[in-house]
């Protein structure tokens, strides 16, 4: 660390060199005790000390709740969204998925979890003006294959799903080309993927979108009940890690997680699922919830119809997003239907 | 020549070297003598010791402002020091100012002697920020209390978010509708400050007031409102946004600076406390070291400035003998850095405040509401024009009147 970048008293900068010092972390996480008996400075130039890297490291850090709102800095914009592709859905979130922290959408199986996020993936690689951005999207499975078939029977309709893109434009979009697809089944693949791969992907810019499917699965089996103390540092620190990546480089992190029942009323109440109507609970319990900005759900609404029992992409039965919290959204839900063009609300 | 007498900058410092090396006609008549000569650099008198006094005075500084202003690297130009020595000039010549100008105003480092009347009555004359859930500020015995640090825990998706977006918004209320009409300071660790939602929030209690005013008729109530507006509210919140707990850290060491350039800030929110500390630390004994760091120069800022620190912290489980329960993140001895502690829970489908921990109310239980205007009650008030006046702060308006009586 070069503390002559600092506007330092030369005293202070030779007892920061003679004591070792080599970062502002360290810096702070000593005490003004410990700070004086290894400096040999007076508490004065301690505390003088510490209000000039404290300055250093915050200098340009206030916005006005109003800057915030009238939108003049691009970067921080809080505006901007990532769109989902259909306007009912898009309704439901104001606008679509937040840009800076981790968006969570837990279902049942076959509740179109999948196809929410592959359609995700499709929706980010279009202009800004019509809801993406522009770039490209890492999709992570840690269980199934990657459905692949799937991805392209979406993307040669994608002019039928976005009637109010023009046709040029959506062919112009070689989509298959930006999406990254990356097998992670253990934990230790996982935390390479991330701290490699990912960041040098978000980091060029050439991906603004990373769908994880499915967080759950990494963590169900490899953990015991003693060891829950251990699972809950993992997930703490690749939480930590995702939500760094998202706030540097502005991407939303969609995880996909399953559900398990839930045991006893507090538990179903916790996660105020009785929207959903059905007695399930996201999986990897209170300690994943904390590290949330968004939590949706997804299940199969059983109605009765012709054909209850349609395969996921025919003839579409009908399904409920629901938003179970979010810091923007009051609790709600819509109706969707998983056509062969992709996932469509019911107004 | 007489000794210089020590108490900051002694003559000792002064090498003969430097004194040598920068000797001008001045200070070379002047040997030996000088360090005694005291120019006027303050309204009161320069410490003893002050070395370059001489040379100050000959450079034509008359006032300590002009010392500070200049800088030390423009002040070792000027009368020709080192600029180590200049720093240390600085240092001498502010400590003596803050001294002084602190000293009539009963300053930090003296002890002063309060009789229990005299904290009673400023306790009284406290301001609380309202909620808007009349059953909350009931249990809290008025609202969130200035001058403490209050603690709400929860978890994800009960409101707690809410409750700051809420209280940042209502502490700008003007004095005549109740409120403290100050400014908020808003620390966000998480990323889940949405402004879209302080908007709706503001708009709500900018409608509220309005419908006070038209009830009551008042002067000063229609002055208030046209400086009461949506913008001038969200100017007034000033948001930081903090990524890692050093970064945190940095901040608050920052604020009683903000907070004394910002005079009116009355309420500083940190949301949430828990999230950069529960993740990156091997060491937890660092951990409560820089949590119990935190607190105290949290509770400094509440009293020094009278503002109101509130915190959100989450839950955790604590796996016990034959079930588990949830309780408040961050370990045992945290739960000692607040004054007052609200804890947030669900029963069924109602949202429930608990008031855990208070010096001077009970615990109770009560249930608010989440609307798109923001925290309320859960039921909803009721619309006759007298109890409008007296949903907003119950507490304000005996005072009112008895100050109309004077």
């Amino acid at each position: 660390m070069d503390w002559d970048q600092f506007d330092l008293n030369p005293k202070t900068i030779a007892a920061l060199k003679k004591a070792d010092i080599k970062s502002v972390k360290e810096i702070l996480n000593l005490s003004g005790a410990d700070l004086q008996r290894l400096m040999k400075l007076s508490s004065a130039d301690i505390q003088c000390l510490l209000k000039t890297i404290s300055h250093t490291l915050r200098r340009n850090s206030m916005l006005t709740a109003l800057q915030l709102y009238q939108d003049k800095d691009h970067s921080t914009s809080q505006h901007q969204k990532l769109s989902l592709g259909c306007s009912v859905l898009d309704n439901l979130l104001k606008g679509g998925i937040p840009l800076v922290g981790i968006t969570e959408l837990a279902g049942e199986s076959s509740a179109g979890k999948t196809q929410i996020g592959l359609q995700l993936c499709l929706c980010v690689q279009y202009p800004y003006k019509y809801g993406g951005l522009e770039s490209g999207a890492v999709y992570i499975c840690t269980e199934d294959v990657f459905p692949s078939k799937r991805l392209q029977q979406l993307i040669d309709q994608q002019h039928k799903l976005r009637a109010d893109v023009p046709a040029e434009i959506i062919q112009k979009i070689r989509f298959g080309n930006s999406i990254f697809v990356e097998q992670a089944a253990d934990l230790d693949t996982f935390q390479q993927c991330i701290t490699k791969r990912l960041s040098l992907l978000l980091a060029r810019g050439m991906a603004r979108l990373v769908v994880i499917d499915s967080i759950a699965a990494l963590f169900r089996c490899e953990f015991g009940p003693a060891e829950s103390a251990l699972k809950a540092r993992y997930l703490q620190t690749f939480a930590a890690q995702l939500h760094s990546l998202s706030a540097r480089f502005r991407t939303p992190i969609m995880c996909i997680n399953q559900v398990t029942d839930a045991v006893s009323e507090s538990e179903a109440a916790q996660c105020s699922c009785r929207i959903v109507g059905s007695r399930v609970t996201p999986a990897l319990g209170i300690t994943w919830s904390n590290q949330l900005l968004m939590r949706l759900m997804v299940s199969r609404t059983s109605l009765p119809g012709p054909s209850p029992g349609a395969a996921s992409h025919g003839a579409g039965s009908m399904r409920t997003l629901s938003v179970v919290f979010a810091p923007h959204l009051p609790p709600s839900f819509c109706y969707y239907t998983v056509q062969l063009e992709g996932v469509k609300g019911i107004k | 020549t007489e000794p210089a007498s020590s108490s900051g900058l002694s003559a000792g410092t002064q090498s003969p070297r430097t004194h040598a090396a920068h000797a001008d006609p001045l200070t070379r008549r002047q040997n030996g003598s000088d360090t005694r000569e005291r120019p006027r650099a303050c309204a009161e008198a320069p410490p003893a010791g002050f070395a370059p006094g001489a040379r100050l005075a000959a450079a034509g500084f008359q006032t300590a402002q002009e010392l500070l202003d200049t800088g030390p690297c423009g002040l070792s130009k000027e009368i020709g020091i080192s600029r180590e020595e200049a720093l240390e000039a600085l240092q001498v010549v502010r400590q003596e100012c803050h001294g002084d100008a602190a000293r009539p105003a009963g300053g930090s480092g003296a002890t002063r002697k309060y009789t229990a009347l005299e904290l009673l009555e400023e306790e009284q004359s406290q301001g609380f920020i309202i909620t808007f859930c009349s059953a909350l500020d009931n249990i809290l015995g008025g609202g969130v209390q200035l001058t403490k640090i209050t603690e709400i825990c929860g978890a994800p998706g009960v409101g707690k978010t809410q409750l700051c977006m809420q209280l940042a918004v209502d502490v700008q209320i003007p004095e005549c509708f109740g409120g403290v009409a100050g400014e908020a300071v808003f620390i966000d660790t998480e990323g889940s400050f949405m402004v879209d939602r302080v908007v709706d929030i503001a708009a709500a209690c900018v409608q509220h007031c309005h419908l006070i005013a038209e009830a009551q008729q008042e002067e000063d109530h229609q002055k208030a409102l046209e400086t009461f507006s949506l913008e001038n509210i969200l100017s007034h919140i000033y948001y930081f946004r903090c990524r890692d707990y050093t970064e945190l850290l940095a901040q608050v060491y920052l604020l009683p600076e903000f907070l004394s350039e910002h005079s009116k800030v009355r309420l500083v929110v940190i949301d949430g406390i828990a999230f950069p500390f529960r993740h990156d630390f091997e060491d937890l004994s660092l951990r409560t070291r820089l949590l119990n760091g935190l607190a105290q120069q949290l509770i400094i800022i509440a009293n020094d400035h009278r503002a109101a620190v509130v915190l959100t912290n989450q839950m955790t489980t604590r796996i016990g003998q034959s079930q588990s329960t949830l309780v408040p993140a961050l370990g045992e001895s945290w739960g000692h850095a607040a004054t007052v502690r609200l804890i947030l829970h669900w029963d069924n489908s109602q949202r429930l405040a608990t008031l855990y921990k208070s010096p001077s109310q009970k615990e109770s239980t009560i249930a608010y509401h989440i609307t798109s205007h923001g925290f309320r009650d859960v039921q909803p008030p009721a619309v006759t024009h007298s109890t409008e006046g007296t949903e907003l702060n119950p507490r304000k308006r005996p005072r009112a009147e008895e100050e109309k009586q004077q």
